[in-house]
């Protein structure tokens, strides 16, 4: 039993292990000009829904970069299909399709939830107090897993590279810039407000930042993200159905 | 044969098609394989070889027809099928980033030997691979020859009834070549492991298999040991070098094709024929171009 999802999970944390020092020193260092760009720059004068910027912008980070490394395996997922063929001894292995998308997912949330311990890292030696509570680790939880299976799901049905690149320029930067991590998504014009909220990001960066800074959560949100989440898992199930080696 | 008579069915398909948009890649194939069988695939650059093994392995869906692995429907329990396959497929698709032990340890994994068991089994390959000295190398430094005689120790880790071989010397040097042709040799008779392997290499085909499956466009075009097709066209065949082109004749016996040679006023040869010269008569192109 679980064959699949260990034998995936495997690959994934042996390539990773290769990869690591390399890996986690390049994705830190965006966070680190965000944090001294925006953070250092603004400084406590400028105050943002009753938070000092910085405080508000921690958590953006958060999302913001979770999301960057459990989406991110797309493109891992790509090279690995398109070039080296490696999806292949999955699908000719006598495994399912769940296991595949649990084992990537997997992996996926193992990554943001590296790049999020690191913003905390961050937060202490910004001087940045934040509250980690349940609330917030079922948050981090959906946010990755929601944002990884959108990835396997993309990975899976984009037909080559630059398709990849294409969704990500066109579709997820936009999201990460517009979803509320940087600013109050309120102070955009309606149309805008109108996609935004159309947007997964939007949702789990308002849960994620009250969890974070000891505001209300609002428990809809937090429905919502469950349910993109589950949107997206069955998905990435379907997409790897689909896919032919 | 009454051997061949008892040994009992790995793989039978029928009426196997593949239609990419409008066009179609395999135009109904059926296959018979019993155990212990050596069945060769031949046939010219695009058809269909790759796709009638990734439709057997399950690789991609058939558009149309049956297949069955020891009499079960492959569809309605793909997974109790794909314990019995083996694959190597004609695009390596080792991990890279992983090394050899690693990668032979994922196959271990995903096809659910026992913990207890893996070790040596891998070990056991490994040997068998000759690749035993290099099993922490990271397999991007390997060679063409070293990956593929990992890639085919892999397939046969979980011990599968059936071994697909999709070109598995294409691209390596005469010597590799023939080192990878004994290994298969070594499995086969070894192991009696059913091997089904597509080649379009005409000595490759002749050598190794002991019944071959000739296709072109999709279709089978002729089936049947290599000796008996090379027999049925004639055995020996006298190629005349003519200003225009090359004739061939065939003939039953050598001592025939030197009778007939003996006055020709044109440049000649006598040589035995190859399964090359049955794909000329059946559809009259070379199989290699
Ligand atoms: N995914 C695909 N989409 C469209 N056409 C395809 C696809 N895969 C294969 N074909 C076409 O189907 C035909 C058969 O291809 P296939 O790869 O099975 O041939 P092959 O016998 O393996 O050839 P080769 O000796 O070059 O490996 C070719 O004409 C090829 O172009
Ligand atoms: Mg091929």
């Amino acid at each position: 039993m679980f064959n699949g999802f260990r034998g995936v999970l495997y690959r994934e944390i042996n390539v990773f292990r290769k990869r690591a020092g390399k890996q986690i020193l390049a994705s830190s260092l965006s966070p680190l000009l965000f944090l001294i760009a925006f953070g250092w720059g603004f400084g406590d004068r400028v105050a943002v829904d009753g938070l000092p910027y910085i405080t508000f912008l921690i958590p953006g980070l958060i999302t913001m970069s979770s999301l960057n490394q459990s989406y991110g395996i797309a493109q891992e997922l790509n090279i690995t299909r398109f070039y080296f063929h490696v999806f292949d001894e999955y699908l000719i292995a006598p495994i399912s399709h769940v296991e595949i998308v649990l084992g990537e997912a997997a992996y996926g949330m193992f990554k943001g939830l590296l790049s999020t311990a690191l913003i905390f890292a961050y937060s202490v030696i910004f001087g940045v107090k934040l509250t980690v509570g349940p609330v917030f680790f079922l948050a981090i939880l959906t946010h990755t897993f929601l944002f990884t299976t959108l990835g396997i799901t993309i990975a899976m049905l984009v037909r080559d590279h630059g398709d990849q690149a294409a969704v990500n320029t066109f579709v997820i930067t936009p999201m990460i810039f517009l979803s509320g991590t940087f600013f109050p998504v309120e102070k955009l014009p309606v149309v805008f407000k109108w996609l935004v909220y159309a947007l997964p990001l939007t949702y789990s960066t308002k849960v994620i930042r009250a969890a974070l800074t000891g505001g209300d959560v609002n428990m809809l949100y937090f429905m919502l993200m469950l349910g993109f989440a589950a949107v997206f898992f069955v998905a990435a199930l379907r997409a790897v159905g689909r896919v032919e080696g | 044969m009454a051997v061949a008579e008892r040994a009992g069915k790995v793989l039978e398909a029928r009426g196997l098609v593949k239609k990419f948009g409008e066009k179609t890649a395999v135009a109904g194939i059926a296959l018979d394989i019993r155990e212990g069988d050596f069945t060769g695939l031949l046939g010219p650059n695009g058809a269909g070889k790759t796709t009638t093994i990734k439709m057997l392995t399950g690789l991609i869906k058939p558009t149309g027809g049956e297949i069955y692995y020891y009499g079960r429907d492959f569809f309605t329990c793909p997974k109790d099928a794909k314990r019995h396959i083996g694959v190597v497929p004609q695009h390596s698709n080792v991990d890279r980033d992983l090394t050899a032990y690693e990668n032979l340890y994922l196959h271990s994994i995903l096809h659910g030997i026992p913990k207890k068991r893996r070790r040596e089994k891998i070990y056991e390959a490994l040997e068998f691979a000759g690749l035993l000295d290099h099993r922490d190398r990271q397999v991007k430094t390997f060679s063409g020859g070293m990956k593929r005689r990992l890639v085919l120790v892999r397939a046969l880790l979980h011990g599968p009834g059936i071994l697909f071989l999709d070109e598995p010397t294409v691209g390596l040097d005469p010597q590799i070549r023939k080192n990878i042709w004994d290994l298969i040799l070594k499995i086969n008779q070894q192991k009696g492991m059913a091997i089904l392997l597509t080649t379009h290499y005409i000595e490759e085909a002749e050598k190794l298999c002991r019944s071959t499956y000739i296709i072109d466009k999709g279709r089978i075009i002729i089936k049947g040991a290599p000796d008996d097709l090379k027999k049925d066209i004639g055995g020996y065949v006298l190629e005349i070098f003519r200003e225009d082109g090359i004739e061939e004749a065939f003939f039953a016996s050598k001592e025939d094709a030197l009778e007939r040679l003996r006055g020709c006023p044109h440049t000649c040869k006598v040589r035995e024929v190859t399964l090359e010269d049955v794909f000329i008569k059946l559809t009259g192109k070379r199989i290699n171009v």
